[in-house]
C-alpha cells in the first residue's frame, strides 16, 4: 500500500537550498578567518604592483593602466581559486574524510541535488570574492560604480564554471595528492596565459588558441567589459561559452560523482 | 501491514555478491534486526532500502518501502524516515541545536517548528544541556544520540540504522536501547543492523542472520534460541585436562563444539554439564544459559571468512 505522504518531500529548489544553506551556515561559523583574507589579498596585490611593479609597465593593455589592466582580472580569478579550492579539496574531505555527504544523503536529497547544490555554493563564493576584490578596486578609485557592478555577477558565473570542472576532476581522484597536479598543471598556467596579467593578443598564434579554449579567457573578457562598459558583440561569443561550458561540464560532474556518492 | 518488503535482491561489487537473492519483510511497529559478521551485506542491504546503493542492473527483485521503490522514489522514502548511518557524521565546525537546525532544513521545516522538535528531541535523547556544546566536546555515545535525533527530526514512520551501539560503553547502548523501544511503543517501525547478538536479543522482534550476502536464518529471537540450540552451555577453556586432548562427545545428550581453544558442551539438561563440570577436577570453566551468539556461531560457523 503507497502511503502519499511521501510525495509531501520538498521541491527541487528547496532542496538545493537546503545543501546550500548547510554549506553557508558552516563557511560562516568563522567569519573573521573566512571572510577577511578575500579582501586582503587583493590589497596586497594592489599594493605590491602599485608601489612597485607598476611603475616599471608605462604601456597600455588594451588601452587600461596596468594596474587597472591586472586589477579587473583579479576581479575573476579570485573566484576561479575560491570555487576550484571549495571543490577539489573541500568536496574531496567531505566525500572521504569527514564523511559529510552519507550524512546529507540520508535526508530527502539525491545526489545530483546535492552536488548541484555543491556547484551553486561554489558560484555564491566566487560572487562574495569578486564583491570582495570589487571592493578594494573601488575604494583606490581603479574601477568605477555604478557599471562594475556587474563584476561579482560574472564572478558567480566564473564560480560555478570551475566548481564544475573541479568537482569533474574530483570524480576522477583517489587521493588528495592528486590535487597537485590540476593546480599546477592547469590553474596556475590559466591565470598566466588568460589575459590576466597580459592581453592574449600578445600570445603566439597556437598559444592564442589554446587561450580561447580554456574557460577563464572568456570570464576574464566579459568581466573587464563589465568594468569599462566596453561592450561588443564577441562577448555574445564569451557568454555562450560559459553557458555551455556549465551545462556540458556541470552534468558530467553530476554523473559522475554520483557513482561515488551511491554505491 | 508491511513496511518494506525485500524479495530477491541482488548486489554484486566486482565479483564479491555482497547480497545474493535475499528477501524479507517488515511489519509496520516493529523492530527488525540484520544480524551477521562484518562484511555480511548487511550495510549494503539497508543502504538499498534508502537509495544510498543501487541493486545490480539486472536484478529481478524488488524492494518495496511504504509502496515505493527505491531506485525512483528514494525521496518519498527519506522523507518518510530517519537514518542514522554507521558513522557520526556531524559537523564540527557546528553546536549541537545548529547541527540540528540544519538538518532540518532537508526537510523544509520552518524554525519555529524546528527549534521546538529540537527541544523535544534534546530532552529525549538526554542531551538538553548539551545544546550549545561543540562536536568536539561530545563523547562517543553523545554523538551517537545526536545522530539520532537527528534522525527523528521529521517524525520518521521508519527509523533505519546502522549498528547503533558499536563501540559505545554499555550503559549508553542500554538507554539507546530502551530510547528505541519507546520510540516503537510510538508506533515507529525500526530497521537495524547488528553484530552484537544482545542487541538483537533486546530490542528485535524479528532477527534476520545473514551470512556472506545470504539469509541463513529468521525468526523471533526467543523462537531463533529455543530451535536451534541447547538451553545449556559448558565452556571449558583448552587445559590439559582429562578432555583436553578428547573432541569425542563426553556423554549421552550433550553436544561438543571445539573451536579457538574453547570447548563447548551444549545440552538442554543442566545437570548433564554439572556431571560434566564435577569431571573437570579443577580446571575452570563457566556454565551459562546458550544466547543468540551461539545460534549465530553455529549457523555462521566460528572461523574468520576473508572479508572479517
Amino acid at each position: 500500500m503507497r502511503s502519499s505522504d511521501g510525495l509531501a518531500h520538498p521541491l527541487l529548489w528547496r532542496r538545493l537550498y537546503s545543501v546550500w544553506y548547510r554549506h553557508m551556515r558552516v563557511y560562516t561559523r568563522n567569519l573573521v578567518s573566512n571572510g577577511l583574507p578575500p579582501f586582503l589579498e587583493p590589497l596586497l596585490f594592489l599594493l605590491g604592483v602599485g608601489l612597485g611593479l607598476g611603475k616599471y609597465i608605462t604601456e597600455s593593455m588594451e588601452g587600461l593602466a596596468y594596474i587597472e589592466f591586472l586589477g579587473t582580472g583579479l576581479l575573476v580569478t579570485t573566484a576561479m581559486f575560491t570555487a576550484s579550492f571549495e571543490c577539489t579539496y573541500g568536496t574531496f574531505i567531505r566525500l572521504e574524510y569527514d564523511r559529510v555527504y552519507d550524512g546529507m544523503l540520508a535526508a530527502p536529497i539525491t545526489a545530483a541535488n546535492l552536488i548541484v547544490g555543491e556547484i551553486l555554493w561554489a558560484g555564491t563564493k566566487g560572487f562574495f570574492f569578486s564583491f570582495a576584490v570589487l571592493c578594494i578596486l573601488t575604494a583606490f578609485r581603479i574601477v568605477h560604480l555604478p557599471h562594475a557592478m556587474l563584476a561579482p555577477l560574472v564572478g558567480f558565473l566564473t564560480g560555478v564554471m570551475f566548481a564544475s570542472m573541479s568537482l569533474l576532476v574530483t570524480s576522477f581522484v583517489k587521493t588528495i595528492n592528486h590535487f597537485n597536479f590540476y593546480m599546477t598543471g592547469f590553474l596556475s598556467p590559466m591565470f598566466f596565459f588568460s589575459g590576466v596579467v597580459f592581453p592574449v593578443g600578445n600570445l603566439p598564434p597556437t598559444m592564442r588558441f589554446v587561450a580561447e579554449l580554456v574557460p577563464l579567457t572568456h570570464a576574464v573578457r566579459l568581466v573587464r567589459a563589465a568594468c569599462t562598459s566596453r561592450y561588443d558583440v564577441h562577448l555574445l561569443g564569451d557568454l555562450a561559452y560559459i553557458a555551455v561550458f556549465i551545462v556540458v561540464v556541470g552534468a558530467l560532474a553530476v554523473r559522475r560523482l554520483r557513482r561515488r556518492l551511491v554505491s | 501491514m508491511k513496511i518494506i518488503s525485500v524479495s530477491e535482491i541482488n548486489k554484486t561489487f566486482g565479483e564479491v555478491c555482497a547480497v545474493c537473492g535475499l528477501s524479507f519483510e517488515v511489519e509496520a511497529g516493529t523492530c527488525f534486526g540484520l544480524l551477521g559478521p562484518n562484511g555480511a551485506g548487511k550495510t549494503t542491504m539497508m543502504k538499498m532500502i534508502y537509495g544510498k546503493a543501487t541493486r545490480d542492473k539486472g536484478c529481478q527483485g524488488r524492494i518495496d518501502v511504504f509502496g515505493y521503490d527505491p531506485a525512483r522514489d528514494e525521496l518519498a522514502i527519506k522523507y518518510l524516515s530517519g537514518v542514522v548511518p554507521q558513522e557520526d557524521n556531524l559537523d564540527e565546525e557546528l553546536n549541537v541545536v545548529q547541527n540540528l537546525l540544519i538538518y532540518s532544513k532537508f526537510y523544509a521545516l520552518p524554525t519555529k517548528v524546528a527549534r521546538e522538535r529540537i527541544a523535544s528531541l534534546l530532552a529525549f535523547l538526554e542531551l538538553s544541556d548539551k545544546a550549545k556544546s561543540k562536536i568536539k566536546e561530545l563523547s562517543g555515545g553523545m554523538k551517537r544520540r545526536l545522530v539520532i535525533a537527528r534522525a527523528l527530526l521529521n517524525n520518521p514512520k521508519l527509523l533505519i540504522l546502522d549498528e547503533p551501539t558499536t563501540g559505545l560503553d554499555p550503559q549508553v547502548r542500554h538507554v539507546i536501547w530502551d530510547k528505541l523501544r519507546q520510540l516503537r511503543g510510538q508506533g515507529t517501525t525500526i530497521l537495524l543492523t547488528t553484530h552484537y547478538m544482545e542487541e538483537a536479543f533486546q530490542i528485535c522482534d524479528t532477527v534476520l542472520i545473514m551470512d556472506q550476502g545470504r539469509k541463513v536464518m529468521e525468526d523471533n529471537p526467543v523462537r531463533l534460541l529455543e530451535e536451534n540450540i541447547e538451553r545449556y552451555v559448558l565452556e571449558v577453556p583448552d587445559g590439559q585436562g582429562e578432555h583436553g586432548a578428547s573432541r569425542d562427545c563426553p556423554a549421552e545428550g550433550v553436544r561438543l563444539d571445539y573451536a579457538q581453544g574453547m570447548r563447548r558442551f551444549y545440552s538442554d539438561e543442566i545437570d548433564r554439564l554439572k556431571e560434566l563440570a564435577d569431571t573437570l577436577q579443577g580446571e575452570p570453566y563457566y556454565l551459562r544459559q546458550a544466547n543468540l551468539e551461539d545460534v549465530f556461531l553455529k549457523a555462521t560457523g566460528r572461523g574468520l571468512n576473508e572479508k572479517q
